[in-house]
């Protein structure tokens, strides 16, 4: 589903660079935890898969497609596969929760029948049925995230991503959102979850590909989180 | 594409930057009357030319059969052949001439008639007994100087042949009044130049602006795969409701400069000159060269909407 191909990433300006020869392979249906510290180069992997970034050198695939070669107007094409979610929300604050998972949907160009159709299925899965109604700023940060979920799943894409999903929500909290993106994940949904939060990679035991320095330094199928930060 | 949606960010947009639109309509309407005045100068100037030469020509008109002049040189009633071709040949000779055309009286009679009907004095010209007729109608020389300068050798040999009626020089007064024109003309453009800059510089602006104030949907909307010009269009529409209304407001100044300044006042006051008539308001509102203010306004507002939108809009 995702395959880096020796892919480096250099960023203008001197120093090493972000992505150092990194080749991987995440399969359909996975769930990949991305660890390593702050600068790992964690970001700019999610970053290629989004195809917000190009590599400076190697290739990149998602859905057996290579992205870096893509032509400009396909890249929203190959967006409307990926989910996204982020550790900050990213909700739009004058809209309502229905209306921000709606807003996914409705800049593809989706008909207001399906809209109408899938937000209350999308907010129930995301256990906020009756909450569609309400405001950001009127929900906790766990239900705020559930939201930003709802958003990113709304479209049933092939991959989820998820840049610290839970790096804003107390323990207790982000188990649930662990287990939400569990669920989104045996649904056939690939996810890669970048994170720095040793507690959930430890007690949700999935495969664990830690970078170090740009660098692939552990790929372990049923891996921990392996290291002190 | 979800037309409701993008209009609901149409409203949004216009409502949440309203200071800054206005300011782009205001300049836009004003530019673009100073442009249309311009284009209406330059129409009246061309019409004028059309109908009474511009001031580089004379008009030489030679002798009818009982010619109204009474000069001495149509003595012997319409000009011969002969008369004519000496006449033709004092022109061809002289160095201040660049080049001339004859006229026939035919030529000249349907001239004068539709310069008539567009001031609305063609009733000389018509009826069962009519004033005015081809017989009666002078053939006649248009006469192109080198320069307006120089023309006195040329009249004063023609001015004794026999079979010239009356010479028209009317490089004086038609010399002052193109150049009026040529400075309306030219200030309204260079007006207009400057308006149209400082409007090209606020629609940078507000899009700048406006982009900044969406940019968080506008991030939202790259990442859930949104196209480039899902994401532009209410730019886009909002550059065009500007240019709409901008336009709208310079095509009524301008049609209030053609009623109320063009038909109600100058052409009453000043009836030896046909005026620019309602084609020639379209003409500043549609024409293509030089380019009419439906055109102008859109193109100004919506091209640089495209290539910033595509800067800050980038997928």
């Amino acid at each position: 589903m995702i395959r880096f191909e020796k892919v480096t990433k250099r960023y203008p300006g001197p120093g090493r660079p972000a992505l150092d020869q990194v080749t991987l392979d995440i399969d359909k249906g996975e769930f990949v935890y991305l660890v390593g510290t702050s600068g790992s180069g964690k970001s700019t992997a999610l970053r290629l898969v989004l195809r917000e970034l190009r590599p400076t050198t190697g290739r990149v695939y998602v859905a057996g497609k290579e992205i870096n070669r893509m032509a400009g107007w396909k890249v929203p094409r190959l967006r409307r596969q990926i989910g996204t979610v982020f550790q900050d929300f990213r909700l739009l604050p004058n809209k309502t929760v229905a209306e921000n998972v709606a807003f996914a949907q409705q800049v593809i160009g989706k008909s207001r029948r399906e809209i109408a159709k899938v937000v209350p299925e999308t907010l129930e899965l995301v256990g906020l049925k009756d909450k569609g109604d309400r405001m950001p700023d009127e929900l906790s940060g766990g239900e705020q995230q559930r939201v930003a979920i709802a958003r990113a799943f709304v479209n049933r894409p092939m991959i989820l991503i998820a840049d610290e999903p839970t790096g804003n929500l107390d323990p207790a909290t982000s188990v649930g959102i662990m287990n939400l993106l569990g669920d989104i994940n045996q649904t056939g949904t690939t996810v890669v979850m970048a994170t720095h939060d040793h507690g959930i990679v430890d007690q949700f035991t999935k495969r664990v590909i830690e970078l170090d320095h740009g660098k692939v330094v552990r790929d372990e199928a049923s891996g921990s989180y392996g290291f002190q930060h | 594409m979800q037309l409701r949606y993008v209009f609901t960010e149409l409203r949004t947009g216009l409502r949440r930057n309203l200071s800054m639109h206005l300011a782009v309509i205001l300049t836009l309407f004003v530019s673009l009357s100073l442009a249309g005045i311009g284009i209406l100068v330059q129409r009246e100037a061309t019409v004028a030319r059309d109908s009474l030469g511009d001031e580089l020509k004379i008009l030489v008109n030679l002798c009818t059969d009982d010619d109204p002049s009474h000069s001495p040189n149509c003595a012997s009633g319409e000009v011969t052949a002969d008369q004519q071709q000496r006449i033709e040949k004092e022109i061809e000779d002289s160095d201040e001439v660049a080049s001339f055309t004859f006229q026939s009286k035919q030529e000249g009679y349907e001239r004068a008639y539709e310069q008539a009907k567009r001031s609305n004095t063609q009733a000389a010209f018509e009826g069962p007994d009519p004033v005015v007729t081809v017989e009666r109608w002078p053939a006649a020389y248009w006469v192109t100087l080198k320069t307006p300068e120089r023309a006195d050798g040329i009249i004063s040999a023609l001015e004794g042949l026999d079979g010239v009626s009356v010479i028209k020089d009317q490089r004086k007064a038609l010399g002052q009044i193109f150049g009026i024109m040529t400075v309306l003309k030219y200030g309204s453009w260079i007006g207009a130049g400057f308006l149209l800059f400082a409007a090209l510089l606020q629609v940078t602006n507000t899009i700048r602006l406006a982009a900044l104030a969406r940019r968080r949907e506008i991030a939202i909307m790259r990442l859930v795969g949104a196209s480039t010009l899902y994401i532009a269009l209410p730019f886009l529409l909002e550059a065009l409701v500007a240019a709409i209304v901008g336009v709208a407001l310079a095509a009524g100044v301008l049609a209030a400069f053609q009623h109320w300044g063009v038909e109600q006042a100058l052409s009453d006051h000043v009836e030896f000159l046909p005026w620019v008539d309602w084609n020639d308001y379209l003409q500043a509102l549609f024409g293509l060269f030089p380019p009419g203010i439906v055109l102008l306004g859109p193109a100004l507002t919506l091209i640089p909407t495209l290539l910033l939108t595509r800067k800050y809009v980038k997928v």
